[in-house]
């Protein structure tokens, strides 16, 4: 997809995404962050020539969603700063021998936090007590999105 | 009564929070297998309180 010119760059975010740092969470499908080339010359940004990018190969598009080898996937376009930050610093995991891009955990806390809800929050804390977390550089990229909640220490 | 944690029920939430933090290190094919499970097992008991979303069902996929 970002060889062929579709997005300029993504990572995959959610609870997919907190699947590679925490235990396992429900989810349906999987959430991708991209930085679409078009993005910045126009307020709206379409995603057709995404859903075009993936027909072309064979999936299947379904409302808001496209289905890769039975795996409902909803591309996002990176709709603020924090997520643009999310994708430009997410980290290259491996799934199958494949190397994936996947949002960090202090990314993912950041971004569940300014979601709000009572599941985002949920999720933000399994990742928290995974042990994994740079609580620093959490409290500094709250600070910098302007995300007001305080972290406990580490326990 | 105080806001105490008395020393037993501490030693237990010491136990979870590892199990926890065991849990998340386990392989992720392995994390996938229990998420497949996980949709297995919620999907009738989320049909039961709202309808589905067309998109709403276990992944075909083997970990």
């Amino acid at each position: 997809m970002r060889e062929e010119g579709v997005v300029t760059d993504y990572a995959i975010g959610g609870a997919t995404a907190v699947l590679f740092y925490a235990e396992p969470t429900r989810t349906y499908d999987v959430d991708v962050f991209a930085l679409l080339p078009s993005a910045g010359q126009s307020v709206l940004v379409s995603l057709a020539p995404v859903y075009r990018w993936a027909e072309s190969l064979g999936f299947t598009v379904d409302a808001e969603h496209v289905l890769v080898h039975g795996v409902p996937v909803q591309i996002l376009p990176a709709y603020n700063a924090l997520v643009i930050d999310a994708i430009h610093t997410a980290r290259v995991h491996e799934y199958q021998g494949i190397p994936v891009r996947v949002v960090d955990p202090e990314h993912l806390i950041a971004l569940a936090l300014q979601a709000g809800g009572a599941r985002q929050r949920e999720r933000a804390w399994l990742l928290l007590q995974t042990g994994i977390v740079d609580r620093p550089r959490l409290r500094a990229l709250l600070d910098v999105h302007g995300i007001h909640v305080e972290i406990p220490a580490d326990d | 009564m105080t806001d105490t944690v008395p020393t037993g029920v501490a030693l237990l939430l010491a136990r979870k929070r590892e199990w926890h933090r065991l849990q998340a290190q386990r392989p992720l094919h392995e994390k996938v297998r229990i998420l497949l499970e996980l949709q297995r097992q919620e999907l009738p008991l989320l049909a039961r309180q709202r309808p589905l979303r067309p998109w709403e069902k276990p992944w075909d996929v083997t970990p």
